[in-house]
């Protein structure tokens, strides 16, 4: 049995008397695919942030690696191995695609302010290398088209795509996956999808994502956690997951009983 | 019509120009400026160095604006600590003119972190006001502290002469400070190509993003306003050089709207639009005062009594134009007219 890379430990978030996460617990191991879906307003984007450093929690514990990173300065998180993509698309969208790539570069490079003004020695060493890392990256999603276009005029679906670009090139152990195939076509959706496995089988990264498209969570998912209202209901294999009780709840509601939304005492209103 | 670009290695998709002919022309441009000084006559040359270190500011203001997104209003405040620390340390206290423009780069980049620290949290319009009310602040302690600059009464300044060269001479300041706008420029492209520009045009675009990347915000943005703060106010000395004397009233708030217009009009967060957008401006009152002596009479006389109220009317209509019509500014004009230079007759 392989080591969890990260544990979450009771890990609650409020937004005033919004519970946002509300005590979840869970681990993911390391070289799997986990996803976690759930309802809008779940509190799954919410739980992303919390990983990555972007929101504070109110409670709970993150340990990442084996250390308890729950205090750490945001800035912090990509250097620790944690890359994540965004929701709605979080690009630099005056930048070209590789421009936007090598900000994933940042953690790996050192130069100072008046190295980089001169651009002599290190500098220039760590942008040769990092602009080889980029065309890797860049090969291996498959766009290489596009790469000098700027990113404001590409498709959507071309931006997720050098969202998850830059992802990868900050090089994580943890990758953290907001929705990546949303609004995307059959075919877009199934690239992303042998990405994702590529991704996990040949980089050797973890993968923890939210998805909506529930084809894609049950065929390349390891294991799924759910959440409603801010609390996990359930966890485990899809298989294990497709027939839980608390999950059909939440999605479809209850058979024969006037619907009450799970845990509404938990929405806090 | 070109076709195909391949490149060999990866240090040759890193260059700051892969077209022979850019270098050409950059040569062709530098050979020009070197002879120009000693052939145009004293007035040409002076607006030619007016250019040079204006330039040299708006880099500077191009850094904090353009590439990081922070505007400042208080650009006029880092020429004056630069104007100050040049002459304080040459003029009253006979130190070497290089320690004099070290003095006039540090001395701003100083303040930038007393101005940066509480503008970490401020954007847009707040960070706009905070500025402002900074280069206020900048011109009360230059006036009130009397011991070290002088107050009021200002300090003249020589200009200088270091190893073997002299700047005395008009012509041979104007190469100083085309020295020194090279130098600038070539530290703002390379910047802008390093890791560190990037990190920059990343907090503009999306700050939340650029710190998922592990960009610390706080770090980078005093960065910025260091970096910008420092070429200005080596931009400063020059200025207090070229005007031969240093006080307050020489360096106008005017000057942080000339800065801002200069990049609107050249294109915010592009080297070259800050270099496009200097001439322009620079060269707009003259425009306008040859115009004004086609219509002579009153218009004329209008601009002999009003001449910084025309002034600041026409950096006004330009911002306004180019907002309008072009908010790419000069640099978009530019990169369109190359398009159809090389594509014509088709369309792309």
């Amino acid at each position: 049995m392989t080591a969890p890379l990260l544990q979450l430990d009771a890990l609650t978030r409020t937004f005033g008397g919004l519970r946002a996460v509300s005590e979840v617990s869970f681990d993911v191991m390391r070289g799997e695919i986990c996803s976690v879906i759930g309802p809008n307003g779940a509190g799954k984007t919410s739980l992303f942030n919390l990983i990555s450093g972007v929101l504070r929690p109110t409670s709970g514990r993150i340990l990442f690696d084996g250390a308890d990173i729950t205090r750490e300065r945001p800035a912090r998180f990509a250097s620790l191995g944690i890359g994540r993509t965004f929701q709605n698309l979080a690009l630099f969208k005056h930048g070209t695609v590789v421009e936007n790539i090598l900000v994933g570069r940042h953690i790996h490079t050192k130069s100072s302010v008046l190295e980089s003004a001169f651009f002599f020695g290190r500098t220039r060493a760590e942008e040769i290398a990092a602009r080889e890392k980029v065309e890797e990256i860049v090969e291996f999603l498959e766009i290489e088209q596009i790469r000098d276009a700027v990113v404001g005029q590409l498709s959507y679906g071309q931006q997720k795509r050098v969202e998850l670009a830059r992802a990868l090139a900050c090089e994580p152990k943890l990758l953290l996956l907001d929705e990546m195939v949303s609004g995307m076509n059959q075919e877009e959706t199934e690239d992303i999808a042998r990405f994702v496995l590529d991704i996990r089988d040949e980089l050797g990264i973890t993968v923890l994502m939210i998805e909506h498209d529930m084809r894609v969570v049950m065929d390349i998912s390891d294991r799924v956690q759910v959440l409603n209202f801010g609390q996990k209901i359930a966890g485990g294999t899809p298989d294990q997951v497709r027939n839980d009780p608390a999950v059909l709840d939440a999605y479809l509601g209850r058979r024969g009983r006037p619907s009450e939304p799970a845990g509404s005492a938990a929405h806090g209103l | 019509m070109r076709s195909g670009d391949f490149k060999e290695t990866y240090a040759d998709l890193i260059v700051l120009s892969d077209s022979r002919l850019v270098w050409a022309w950059a040569g062709v441009l530098v050979v020009a400026l070197v002879v120009a000084p000693f052939v145009v006559n004293a007035y040409v040359l002076s607006l030619l160095t007016l250019v040079l270190i204006t330039v040299t500011g708006a880099l500077g203001l191009n850094l904090l604006t353009g590439l990081t997104g922070l505007i400042s209003l208080g650009h006029a405040g880092f020429l004056l600590l630069g104007a100050y620390g040049y002459a304080i340390v040459v003029a009253k206290h006979n130190l070497h003119p290089l320690l004099g423009f070290l003095a006039a780069g540090v001395a701003p980049a100083l303040f930038a972190i007393v101005v940066g620290l509480p503008s970490l949290r401020l954007r847009g319009l707040y960070l706009a006001i905070t500025t402002l009310a900074f280069s206020y602040i900048i011109s009360d302690l230059i006036l009130e502290a009397k011991s070290i600059t002088d107050g009021a009464r200002g300090i003249t300044v020589q200009r200088p002469e270091f190893f073997g060269l002299d700047f005395s001479s008009d012509p041979s300041f104007a190469l100083l400070c085309a020295f020194v706008a090279a130098v600038a420029l070539f530290a703002c492209l390379n910047i802008q190509r390093s890791r560190i520009g990037r990190a920059f045009m990343a907090i503009r675009d999306n700050d939340i993003a650029a710190r998922t990347m592990g960009v610390n915000l706080q770090a980078f943005k005093l960065y910025a306003f260091m970096t910008s703060a420092f070429i200005t106010g080596i931009a400063g000395a020059l200025m207090g050089i070229y005007l031969s004397f240093v006080s307050v009233e020489g360096f106008p708030f005017l000057f942080s709207i000339e800065a801002l217009a200069i990049l609107i009009v050249g294109g915010l967060g592009s080297a070259l639009g800050a270099v496009l957008g200097t001439v322009f401006i620079v060269l707009l009152p003259e425009a306008i005062r040859i115009l004004f002596s086609w219509f002579g009479g009153a218009l004329e006389s209008l601009l002999s009594t009003g001449v910084h109220e025309v002034k600041s009317i026409a950096y006004g209509v330009a911002i306004i134009l180019f907002l309008r019509f072009e908010p790419r500014g000069l640099v978009g004009v530019w990169r369109d007219a190359k398009r159809l230079w090389t594509h014509w007759p088709l369309k792309y």
